[in-house]
């Protein structure tokens, strides 16, 4: 990702809309952006979901392989998750190996999966020892307008929830949906302006400091924290981001339930 | 080709398995301004495949020795998303998409009037969201509709389509079934107002007639795409 050049002007405007309690689109502080979720939009994936924040769109698509489980765990089938932000998602991002931001996006939302224990990967066993399912979950940038994360967590989990294990075609029974017992959720919040917003756009990340990323599960139990960017923050800056994100993430999983 | 299988794949009354007569072309769909952060961009439906196209530019070309004194340097990759196919795709670049990039970079350079734009870059960014046989086609015809969303001048739109032969018979736009156990294989890329062509590969085997029929099928197979591309490009939704 090349790094773009932030003008002096634009941190000024924001520290001035921040003082005023004010954001660069007209949202309040802790306010998200216009949210749609799809269910079944990619043909050729066993379950996928498309989300729109605003002018951020992702795609998440969930494939399965069968694979040989590891020695030490003979009863496990895995999970891997991969997040790729391809040159179409917006002029700053480029061609080849992913870059940093790619990696750190895809692995805070596989921690964020992963670590709910959402998906038992000791049913994935078909055969102990031999034969396992892999879910492999593919999040895939359409339109960068800020805040990938949350946007590739939810699509994700929402992929997932969607997803049916089509045994039929690998030969190994019957097709079944994939169970997943939890719907983790994150919420991201960036320091704009001196201070934390919710669901910040591509002009509040260029001109803002630092991040911090939390994936709650169904009881507000913690799954993953991440803090990214250069930047200091308060434990009590930290504890009001918390509160936030327990009200938000609940409103977020009854959108999920209600599909 | 994939192989010369004794499927059946036409019926007794000369229709294909999804119901197509030979000539006939798939459903396509055209949408535009499907990415709100690119310049232009396209999404477009041909059948199950689908992909979406997204048009950057014209821009700095850095580093600055890809920079063209002349004339724009044109920058397409053609990538298959990892959940576009029955089986994942391992991400990342293969000598099958290095080559489809290419070719359609060569077929879109024909067209862009990159002398407009010396020293900038223009990147086009097309990305195959489900395959179902034909994705260059379609890659390359939603690339152009990408450009024109972008407002990028162009001598003409590129309409690529493919035919090509199924139990001895030649028919126009294979389907996946058709495309693995088929004969011959022949896309082209038509520029639809003059007839021209900047795009053109063919694998199989066809004789001189069915050659001669297979490429008269992919012109007529232009003309309708192209009328669905010139109405998208004009706001309506195209079906």
């Amino acid at each position: 990702m090349t790094i773009p050049i932030v003008p002096k002007l634009l941190r000024a405007h924001l520290s001035d809309l921040a003082a005023n309690n004010a954001r660069i689109d007209g949202r309040s502080q802790w306010e998200g952006r216009n949210l749609e979720v799809e269910h079944s939009v990619l043909p050729r994936a066993e379950g996928s979901a498309r989300v729109r924040m605003g002018d951020t769109i992702v795609l998440a698509g969930v494939k399965f392989q069968i694979m040989q489980p590891y020695p030490d765990r003979p009863n496990q089938g895995g999970l891997m998750c991969s997040a790729d932000v391809r040159p179409i998602a917006g002029r700053n991002w480029e061609a080849g190996p992913p870059s940093p931001e790619a990696i750190e996006l895809g692995r805070v939302v596989d921690r964020g999966i992963r670590e709910s224990g959402c998906i038992d990967v000791d049913s994935l066993c078909i055969i102990p020892g031999e034969k396992a399912w892999q879910v492999i979950l593919d999040l895939f940038a359409v339109s960068d307008d800020g805040n990938l994360f949350d946007a590739f967590a939810l699509a994700g989990i929402a992929a997932l929830r969607n997803a049916t294990v089509p045994a039929e075609r690998f030969e190994v029974g019957e097709d079944y949906a994939l169970p997943v017992s939890k719907t983790p959720i994150m919420c991201s919040y960036h320091k704009v302006g001196g201070r934390f917003v919710y669901d910040a756009c591509s002009r509040e990340e260029l001109g803002g400091d630092e991040r911090i990323h939390i994936t709650l599960g169904d009881d507000d139990n913690v799954h993953s924290l991440q803090k990214g960017l250069k930047g200091i923050f308060s434990a009590e800056e930290f504890a009001e981001i918390m509160t936030n994100a327990q009200e938000r993430t609940k409103e977020l999983r009854k959108i999920l339930d209600s599909m | 080709m994939g192989g010369y299988g004794d499927v059946q794949m036409i019926d007794e009354n000369g229709l294909r398995m999804d119901g197509r007569s030979p000539g006939d072309i798939r459903e396509v769909t055209i949408e535009t301004g499907v990415i709100p952060v690119a310049d232009g961009s396209c999404r477009m439906t041909w059948g199950t495949n689908e992909a979406i196209v997204g048009v950057y530019g014209p821009m700095e070309a850095h580093p600055r020795k890809i920079q063209r004194q002349d004339r724009a340097v044109l920058d397409v990759a053609y990538n298959m998303a990892p959940f576009s196919t029955t089986d994942r795709i391992r991400p990342g670049f293969n000598r099958r998409s290095r080559e489809i990039s290419k070719v359609t970079k060569d077929a879109l350079e024909s067209v862009v009037l990159l002398e407009l734009y010396p020293r900038s870059k223009i990147r086009v960014t097309i990305e195959i969201l489900s395959a179902e046989a034909g994705t260059r086609c379609v890659g390359l015809t939603a690339a152009s509709v990408a450009l024109a969303d972008a407002g990028i001048p162009m001598t003409d739109l590129v309409v690529s389509v493919a035919s090509g032969k199924i139990n001895d018979v030649v028919v126009c736009d294979l389907n996946k079934e058709e495309d693995n156990y088929g004969e011959a294989d022949l896309p082209m890329g038509i520029l639809p107002n003059s007839g021209e062509l900047v795009f053109l590969q063919m694998d199989g085997d066809l004789s001189q007639e069915e050659f001669k029929q297979a490429w008269d099928y992919n012109m007529d197979a232009a003309q309708v795409v192209h009328g669905l591309m010139v109405e998208a490009l004009k706001g309506g939704d195209s079906q």
